[in-house]
């Protein structure tokens, strides 16, 4: 008897633990962390709101980008919306998986999204970038900052670091008088996104990129790279030792935890740092733009952005919920919940720009307007895995700079079929 | 219709108009297996032969775009692919260490257990808790342990006046510390088999060995190994499949870091599957590893003999 029971309650577990998503009138895949937890949130006061039911699927980082690719490939329909990292963009809108919005805005009455979005936000969720048609709408406004304890660096002789030079001369004295526990800076140095994304803004600060403009030629072999390599070894030199396994959590945790000085991050930290139970630095983190190499510095954009996946059944009402997720009132409340806002007038808004808590606003506004987007390519899982490795391996010292941009140029050769 | 006879045996009768049910007793034999084949046929071999199917196509992640038969071409990238043959170094090293280490520390564990502390059936349940622990839970736990800044192996070395160390993140160390993962994990599997092979070893040729004056190490090499090696054979021929397809920890731990000095097998047909979304050349180097694994364990049966 006991036995039935529990058989048929396993099996109606199951049943509605594979079938929970289809209940829902419009489903969305978010990450884990702030920015899954706002949309979620922001879905369960639209559910109340609209009466409309909106599931949210929560899943890791790198598990959104596969369950969304997965879904696209199958054109299962079991998610309506994906909540992207902007440098996916590509991918998904050139294998048919995103649905183009044109016909949708026309339907509401509108152009296209509103001026009040910032321009470099809108711009990432055209495809191709900046020209082609709106596949996304932003609703999660990362962009890389630099983050210093201001306290520190004046000890260290530097008032407000502006170029890497002063970085690394801050860096060096505080390491050097650190006794193996305390460091002047810290990076992400695990291999793959994490080295990338946080060695992308010293490239660029040099005047390095990927690609040449027009995207026919790979340029990561160049003085210019070779500059930025310099700089980003000498920075690794006064990093924690082990600083190549690094990732956000690790790197977030040095500075809440006092024991490194300064590191390029993603706003949506600033709450764990400002925050007494999780951080031994409140209110000593300065914010500030990324620092200039021989060009000015230029953060990595990093937006998470909604898109319509072309195989759901439920486009419109994913349109609507968009819509909704993404106008003045909901970003502001967003940004409340911990999310780096889209928009101007909530970057502006006077009740935010009143707290402490939101007194990186100014940088990180202008930051954005100031960043520039990874290279927009549909292979750029692929490229990022390449190029991460290289990076990885001249951190960690198996192989020389020199060695790891020219291994870069013809990894990322071979993978665009570029030469 | 079955029915039951005067004498309780089950005996076949017909009745007019029961074609189906006649028709299910002569294909009896073949509707009780049904459960099982179609089980098979869903869950190993349409997925083995999807997989044939896959490894020899180019399939887009564009599902408008269709999957273009490439022959031999994705078994052809594996000669060229640097990527994978650093994982495939790597899968060797790992496998050829962490079952060494681990058969090592086993069968000296049983041995200690089973002559000396006999009785200690408490310890011996502790030292199996590792390999009761879900690989993620494991991965975790050491991940925690390897931190570098606030992980306690780091703690204890700077306590005793040490130079840290970035376990999982040295080129030299990250390994060394996925294997000593795996071999706190899985040791206590290689010393279970072990026992139980120990326990059940015949008592009268030590008693004929100890009359003819063999000391402890002779009965061990000339008595226990040889009783012992079916299964020793088992045990190295599980563990050496496991380690061959090794993930969790290496997922968690490292992510195949750094400088691609713990990139292993599976981890980078995951990487080519779902981040690369080239799924036809995952499924080419999934046939590759399972091809591997055939042919080394029908050589590792023979060359012990189990089947013997």
């Amino acid at each position: 008897m006991v036995r039935k029971l529990f058989l048929t309650l396993a099996a109606a577990a199951s049943a509605l633990a594979i079938s929970g998503a289809a209940w829902a009138d419009i489903t969305v895949l978010v990450p884990s962390g702030s920015e899954g937890d706002g949309l979620r949130a922001a879905a369960a006061d639209y559910a109340k709101m609209k009466g409309t039911k909106v599931e949210t699927v929560q899943a890791p980082y790198a598990n959104v980008f596969e369950q969304a690719a997965n879904a696209g490939a199958t054109k299962s329909g079991v998610f309506d919306i994906v909540l992207m990292d902007d440098p996916w963009i590509p991918f998904f809108a050139e294998n048919g998986h995103l649905e183009d919005l044109t016909p949708y805005f026309k339907n509401a009455g509108l152009e296209g999204p509103d001026n009040d979005f910032l321009s470099k936000s809108l711009a990432i969720c055209r495809n191709p970038y900046n020209s082609g048609p709106y596949v996304c709408l932003p609703y999660v406004g990362n962009a890389q900052m630099f983050f210093f304890d201001a306290a520190k660096y004046k000890e260290a002789g530097v008032e407000a670091p502006k170029t890497w030079d002063d970085v690394l001369k801050a860096s060096k004295t505080l390491t050097e008088g650190g006794g193996g526990r305390y460091f002047g800076y810290v990076f992400r140095g695990g291999q793959g996104n994490p080295v990338v994304a946080d060695f992308m803004p010293i490239f660029w600060s040099y005047g390095a990129d990927l690609f040449n403009a027009d995207r026919s030629k790979v340029t990561i072999d160049t003085p210019e790279g070779a500059a930025a390599m310099k700089m980003f070894m000498a920075l690794r030199d006064v990093s924690p030792k082990g600083v190549e396994s690094y990732n956000a959590n690790e790197v977030g945790t040095a500075l809440a935890a006092g024991t490194s000085a300064s590191s390029i991050n993603w706003p949506n930290w600033v709450a764990t740092f400002e925050d007494p139970s999780q951080s031994k630095m409140v209110g000593k983190i300065s914010y500030t733009a990324i620092p200039a190499g021989t060009k000015p510095g230029s953060s990595e954009i990093g937006h998470w952005t909604m898109g319509i996946m072309s195989a759901s059944k439920n486009k419109q009402e994913a349109f609507d919920f968009m819509l909704w997720a993404t106008s003045p009132e909901q970003i502001k409340i967003s940004a409340e919940r911990g999310n780096p806002p889209v928009r101007a007038s909530v970057f502006t808004d006077p009740e935010l720009t009143k707290q402490e808590k939101f007194r990186h606003y100014p940088v990180l506004m202008e930051a954005i307007q100031a960043s520039t987007p990874r290279p927009r390519h549909p292979k750029w899982p692929e490229i990022e895995n390449a190029f991460g490795i290289e990076l990885s391996k001249a951190v960690a010292g198996t192989i020389t700079p020199e060695e790891a941009l020219k291994n870069s140029q013809a990894a990322v050769e071979q993978i665009t079929g570029l030469k | 219709m079955l029915k039951s006879a005067d004498d309780g045996t089950l005996t076949a009768q017909s009745q007019p108009g029961g074609g189906l049910e006649r028709w299910a007793e002569r294909h009896l034999r073949y509707l009780m297996l049904a459960p099982t084949v179609l089980t098979l046929l869903a869950l190993t071999i349409f997925p083995s032969l999807y997989m044939f199917y896959a490894a020899v196509h180019r399939i887009s992640p564009n599902p408008d775009l269709p999957w273009e038969f490439v022959g031999a071409g994705n078994f052809a990238r594996l000669l060229s692919d640097a990527q994978f043959h650093v994982a495939l170094r790597n899968t060797i090293l790992f496998t050829v260490v962490a079952v060494t280490v681990e058969f090592v520390l086993g069968l000296g564990l049983a041995l200690l257990l089973d002559k000396f502390i006999r009785r200690l059936t408490f310890l011996k349940t502790v030292l199996m808790i590792p390999m009761m622990l879900p690989p993620i839970a494991v991965a975790i736990t050491w991940k925690l342990i390897y931190e570098p800044q606030f992980g306690v192996l780091n703690e204890i070395m700077y306590r005793l006046g040490l130079p840290l160390q970035a376990w999982a993140g040295d080129v030299n160390l990250a390994m060394f510390s996925i294997i000593v993962a795996d071999v706190w994990q899985w040791t206590p599997f290689i010393f279970l088999l072990m026992l139980a092979g120990l326990a059940s070893l015949p008592v009268e040729p030590y008693e004929a060995a100890a009359l003819d004056g063999a000391s402890s190490w002779r009965q061990f090499w000339d008595l226990t190994l040889p009783f012992l090696k079916p299964v020793i054979a088992i045990a190295l021929l599980l563990r050496v499949m496991d380690a061959l397809r090794l993930f969790d920890l290496v997922f968690i731990l490292t992510g195949g870091g750094p400088a691609d000095r713990t990139k292993v097998l599976s981890l980078y047909i995951y990487q080519v599957a779902y981040r690369f979304a080239d799924p036809g050349y995952a499924a080419a180097i999934s046939l590759f590893v399972l091809f591997v694994t055939i042919v080394l364990s029908t050589w590792f049966m023979k060359r012990m003999r189990v089947t013997d």
